[in-house]
Parts: structure tokens; C-alpha cells; sequence
């Protein structure tokens, strides 16, 4: 068993708290994905995972067992670092088998075990070389390498693809799902790569300021946000926010000269409410409408996306699929399921 | 290209010669006379002369030669180890570890750079004398261990040190000095060359403050027992250049051995 179970973890920095009190259950064989704006405490959070900082409060259990104060190496957890810190004095086969060495492993098993994750990360030819003779994908390839030699039952990595180009990034990306599959142990995986989060995650952990401000699979996020912010901050192009005043059964939208949606869930008369759309939400069949004028169209081939507004109103943005004829200046009557829209009280909250 | 810079071209290099010159022609003086005889050294003779093996046998003859080269060596090497050994990780600590205190302290340490040597002589003197370690090695060597400035020239260099190499090496299992002998040590080695040129040249040349604390002849470093040649009623130049050339060797072997990792050392280690 290697869940992990974090309880009201806080931390500190002097004065300045920047993780508040973090409630967690992470199951075995788990992929796990942490998101959040930069400075959010993803790294913080992950680093007092592994033990290279202390916790400030709460408890955290790993496997049943609580690891509050027990030593990095006796976690049983292995790091891949953002800057991969592979040691540059030693060769990838040195690099691979240290931790194994310094737990007093004989050597023929260390042969055998950098042997065996040599195979699977496809190493076998660069054992002999040194981290400055290796092209980035390949230090990459090897940190993981040394995390796969101690079998831990929590891998943890923090940014691991955010050095390498962005092709690279798909592959390695592929190779990490891939990974997970075979070694079958739990992945806590720090990120800010949208695309990323979405394609690896079992579940993603939205984090803020040093809380979570959601968690769930990568769809439920998606589909159904708890608040603004995850909302604006899972999915890309970012969701369109439209400012609303309820108006009995309907939702007037003031910025959009006054056109309205029929209002899909419970809120007072008068009450101000923000209305979230999609992108992709906008298809022609809907039963509600926005008239708006284009004023630039971005087409990627695929799809096109048209930045459009009603008047002075905020930009929206909309995914239209066969208009490539559709050009700035253009009007568009913007249809879409009101169905779908989600709405968000004053406070950032969802109104279901 | 202007008047000026046309004109500045030739000062540049009349410049240059004359820095070259100045900082080349001690050793130029120093080997030519090593094979002159003091009278014509005396009289300012700048060419090669055939004397060579005569102020080699009178120098053998005149000094221990064993003796205060053993001397020398057991101070310059022990006194570098244990000056490296004890400020490096002091740089290192002072870089690694955050502590309340570390900017003030490391603040202070800087500030006490400034009082010249001869200000600590009296004093130093003194808690040798009180330790009865006068007239041992232990008195040379011990007061250089903590070197303000190596322990401030490994704190900048550590500045390079990723302190993700710290984290792996905790995640793989190792102890704090662990990391610092098996992991710090090799990858800063270039630093530590440099570092080892500084502190050896000090150590060999070290002249004030062995003469302060060593006193029998058969204590005494090359450095010491050279320049005491030169008090002499009539002092044998020659023989002093030849000795004195005898005593730059240890230096120029240590420089020529190091000198590729000292360069990068100065350049900074890690990349
Ligand atoms: N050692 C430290 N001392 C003081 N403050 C720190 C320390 N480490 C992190 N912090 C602070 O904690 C906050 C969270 O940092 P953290 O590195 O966890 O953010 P992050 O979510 O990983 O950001 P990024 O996406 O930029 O990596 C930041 O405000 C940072 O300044
Ligand atoms: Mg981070």
C-alpha cells in the first residue's frame, strides 16, 4: 500500500505562509497532478512530500506510516528534478546505481537493476557517458532512470519536461504515461502545463495561494469547476467569464446589450452573477444567442477561434469549426445551449 | 579609426612592455645571477655566467638543505590541507545552511579582513606561547587554518553549486557530509585548485610569523633561512639566487600542474 494521506499540512517560510492547511488522500497507483499559478507552493508542497523541508503542521502519511520527520531516503519516494541534477562528475551508470551504493547494495544487484532500467528507458548505449555529454531528453531520461533504480513507491517530479522543446516535451510526456503503466506506483506530478495536466493526471490538484482550490479527474474539472478560478485556469483558450444579473427566470447580460439566457440554476431576483462559456460551447443549433461583431479570427487548420464582442462589451472568444471565411468586422449570431452555461456568485463560488 | 585611437595603439603596448618587464625581470635577475659570482651579481651583470654548480656546492655546503625544505614542505602541504579542508566548508556552510544570523555573522567575518596581521601578531604570540606550541609546526600552521578570505571565495563560488545536486544526493540517501566529501568536493574541484595555488604560495612564502614562532635552525622553513643569507657580513649572492631559484620550484611545479583547473576556477567551476 502506498496512498498517501496529507492532513491540515501547513508550512512556513519565517512569517510568510505559504502553504494553509492542505487535506489530501492520494491513492495507490495514482497519478497525481499538481497545477497552479506560479508561486501557488506546488514545489513547496512536493518538496515536503519527499522531506527536504520541514513541515510546519499537519501530518502526512505515506503507506499507512507517518512520515512527519523520517528522512528523505526512507520515504520511499524518488525525485526527478526540474534542472534533472544529475551529478556531473559521474558517469549515467555511476549517476544510476548511487543511491543503491550508499544503501549498501551489493554490486552485481546494482549491475542488475541499472541493467534493467537502462532496458526500459532505452539508456543501454550512454551508461559510460557523463550528464555533459548527453542531449537534454537523454538527462532527462536518466534522473528518471536513477528514481526507477530505488523502486519507490511514490515517484515525485517537479516540472520534469518544462527544459526540453516542445516536441521532446510530447514525447517524453508519452513516455511518462507509458511509465506509469509499467512500474504501476504512484505519481505525484508537479506542472503548469495545461495539456500536460489534462493527458497524464488520474487526478488534478488545483492549488492557490497555498490551498486547493479543487480536485478531481481532469474531465470533472473541466466540466464542472467548483469556482471561478478553476474554471478560468483549466482549459485553454480560458473559459469566457460574462458579467449577469438575474432577472427572475432569465440572466441579463448587461455588457451584451441586455440580451438574455434563461437562468439554469437557483439565485435571487437582482442578484449578480457571472456566466462562464466555453469556447467550444458556441455550436450552431443552440436555443440561446449572443449577436456579436468579429474582430479577428485566429484560424489553427483544425478549428478556428473568432474574437468577437457586442458593442462595448468584453471580448469573447469562440470556436467555430467550418467558417473559414469568417473575418474581422463580420457579424455573428453566436448560438450555444444555455444548458451548459455555469454560474458563479459574487464570491467566485458555482451556483449549481 | 580617429587621431586618437592611432596614437593610443603604440602607448598601450610601451605600457604593456613596461608591465611585462617589471613583473618578469626578478625572474630573469634571480636565474641569471644564480649562475654568477656575487662580484659580478654586485657589479650588474645581466648575462648567463659559469658559476652555476659553484653556488649550488656552497649552498648545499652552507644550508641543511633537507632539513629546511622538509620544513617548508610539512608546513605548505599540511597547512593547505587543513586551511582548505576548514574554510571550504565554512564557505560552504555559510552558503548552504539559512540561519537567522548568517548575513551578520558572514558580515562580521569580512570586517575583520581589515586589521592587518601584524595588529593579531602580539596577541597570537601570546595564546601560542600559552598553548606551549612556540617552536613547533603546529604554531606556523595553526593560526592560517581559518582563511577569511578562501572562506569567502568558496561561499561566492558555492553560489554556483545547484542546490538540486543537495536535494538528490538527500533523496538518494547520503548524510550532510556525505554530500560535501562525495558529491560538493569533486564537482568544485577546479575551485579547489585554485584555491590550493593561494594557499600553498601563502604557506610557502609565509615569512613574518614563522619567524615569530620558530626558533632553533632546525625548525626554521626555506623562506626563513634564505633571507637570513642576506644578513651575512659579505653575502654570497650566488649562492642566495641559486638557493632562492630552489625555492620558487615547489610553486611553479604546484602552478603548472593546476593551472588549467585554476583558470576555470576563476572563471567559475559549475556548468
Ligand atoms: N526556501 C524558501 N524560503 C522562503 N520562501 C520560499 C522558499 N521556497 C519557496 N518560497 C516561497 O514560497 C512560495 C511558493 O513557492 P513554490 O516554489 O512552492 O511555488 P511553485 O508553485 O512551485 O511556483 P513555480 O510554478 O514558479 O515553480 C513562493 O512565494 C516562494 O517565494
Ligand atoms: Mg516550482
Amino acid at each position: 500500500m502506498s496512498g498517501l494521506k496529507l492532513r491540515g499540512i501547513r508550512k512556513s517560510f519565517g512569517a510568510v505562509e505559504v502553504l494553509r492547511g492542505i487535506d489530501l488522500d492520494i491513492e495507490d497507483k495514482e497519478f497525481v497532478v499538481f497545477v497552479g499559478p506560479s508561486g501557488c507552493g506546488k514545489s513547496t508542497l512536493l518538496r515536503l512530500i519527499a522531506g527536504l523541508e520541514t513541515i510546519s503542521g499537519g501530518e502526512l502519511d505515506i503507506g499507512d506510516k507517518r512520515m512527519n520527520d523520517v528522512d528523505p531516503s526512507r520515504r520511499g519516494i524518488a525525485m526527478v528534478f526540474q534542472s534533472y541534477a544529475l551529478y556531473p562528475h559521474m558517469t549515467v551508470r555511476e549517476n544510476m546505481g548511487f543511491a543503491l551504493r550508499f544503501a549498501g547494495v551489493a554490486k552485481a544487484e546494482i549491475d542488475r537493476q541499472v541493467t534493467e532500467a537502462a532496458r526500459i528507458l532505452e539508456l543501454e548505449p550512454l551508461l559510460n557517458r557523463r550528464p555533459k555529454e548527453l542531449s537534454g531528453g537523454q538527462r532527462q531520461r536518466v534522473a528518471i532512470g536513477r528514481a526507477i533504480v530505488r523502486h519507490p513507491q511514490v515517484f515525485l517530479f517537479d516540472e520534469p519536461l518544462s527544459n526540453l522543446d516542445a516536441e521532446l516535451r510530447v514525447h517524453m510526456r508519452i513516455e511518462i504515461a507509458r511509465l506509469h503503466k509499467e512500474l504501476a506506483t504512484t505519481i505525484i506530478y508537479v506542472t503548469h502545463d495545461q495539456v500536460e495536466a489534462m493527458t497524464l493526471a488520474d487526478k488534478i490538484v488545483v492549488l492557490r495561494d497555498g490551498a486547493i482550490a479543487q480536485v478531481g479527474s481532469p474531465l470533472k474539472l473541466y466540466d464542472d469547476p467548483d469556482n471561478l478560478f478553476v474554471a478560468g485556469f483549466i482549459g485553454s483558450p480560458k473559459m469566457n467569464f460574462l458579467k449577469g444579473i438575474v432577472d427572475g427566470s432569465v440572466v441579463r447580460l448587461p455588457d451584451h446589450g441586455n440580451q438574455t439566457i434563461p437562468l439554469v440554476a437557483k439565485a435571487a431576483h437582482g442578484s449578480e452573477v457571472t456566466v462562464g462559456l466555453r469556447p467550444e460551447y458556441f455550436k450552431a443549433g443552440g436555443a440561446s444567442q449572443l449577436d456579436v461583431t468579429v474582430e479577428m479570427v485566429e484560424h489553427l487548420g483544425s478549428e478556428s477561434y473568432a474574437y468577437a464582442r457586442h458593442g462595448a462589451g468584453d471580448v469573447l472568444t469562440i470556436a467555430t469549426q467550418n467558417d473559414r471565411e469568417l473575418k474581422g468586422g463580420d457579424k455573428l449570431s453566436a448560438r450555444f445551449d444555455p444548458a451548459k452555461a455555469l454560474l458563479f456568485d459574487p464570491a467566485g463560488q458555482r451556483i449549481r | 579609426m580617429n587621431a586618437l585611437a592611432l596614437a593610443r595603439r603604440p602607448l598601450v603596448y610601451v605600457l604593456l612592455s613596461v608591465a611585462a618587464f617589471v613583473s618578469v625581470f626578478p625572474f630573469y635577475w634571480m636565474v641569471v645571477g644564480a649562475t654568477n659570482k656575487s662580484a659580478d651579481i654586485v657589479t650588474g651583470k645581466p648575462s648567463l655566467g659559469d658559476s652555476l654548480f659553484a653556488n649550488a656546492a656552497t649552498f648545499f655546503a652552507t644550508v641543511d638543505v633537507a632539513r629546511i625544505f622538509w620544513n617548508s614542505a610539512l608546513i605548505a602541504v599540511v597547512g593547505s590541507l587543513l586551511t582548505l579542508a576548514v574554510s571550504s566548508l565554512a564557505g560552504y556552510g555559510f552558503e548552504m545552511f539559512r540561519s537567522r544570523f548568517r548575513e551578520r555573522l558572514f558580515a562580521l567575518m569580512l570586517l575583520l579582513l581589515s586589521i592587518p596581521f601584524a595588529a593579531l601578531m602580539v596577541p597570537l604570540f601570546v595564546m601560542i606561547s600559552q598553548a606551549h606550541l612556540t617552536n613547533t609546526y603546529a604554531a606556523v600552521i595553526l593560526p592560517g587554518i581559518a582563511s577569511i578570505f578562501i572562506i569567502f571565495y568558496f561561499r561566492q563560488a558555492t553560489k554556483a553549486f545547484p542546490a538540486e545536486l543537495r536535494d538528490a544526493a538527500r533523496v538518494d540517501g547520503l548524510k550532510e557530509w556525505q554530500i560535501f566529501l562525495y558529491i560538493y568536493l569533486p564537482v568544485m574541484r577546479s575551485t579547489y585548485a585554485a584555491a590550493t595555488i593561494i594557499v600553498f604560495m601563502a604557506n610557502w612564502n609565509n615569512y613574518l610569523w614563522p619567524l615569530i614562532v620558530l626558533n632553533t635552525a632546525d625548525m626554521k622553513t626555506a623562506t626563513l633561512i634564505i633571507s637570513a643569507l642576506t644578513s651575512a657580513y659579505t653575502p654570497d649572492y650566488g649562492m642566495i639566487l641559486f638557493g632562492t631559484v630552489l625555492a620558487t620550484l615547489p610553486t611553479l611545479i604546484i602552478f603548472f600542474l593546476l593551472q588549467r583547473q585554476f583558470v576555470e576556477g576563476l572563471l567559475g567551476s559549475v556548468k
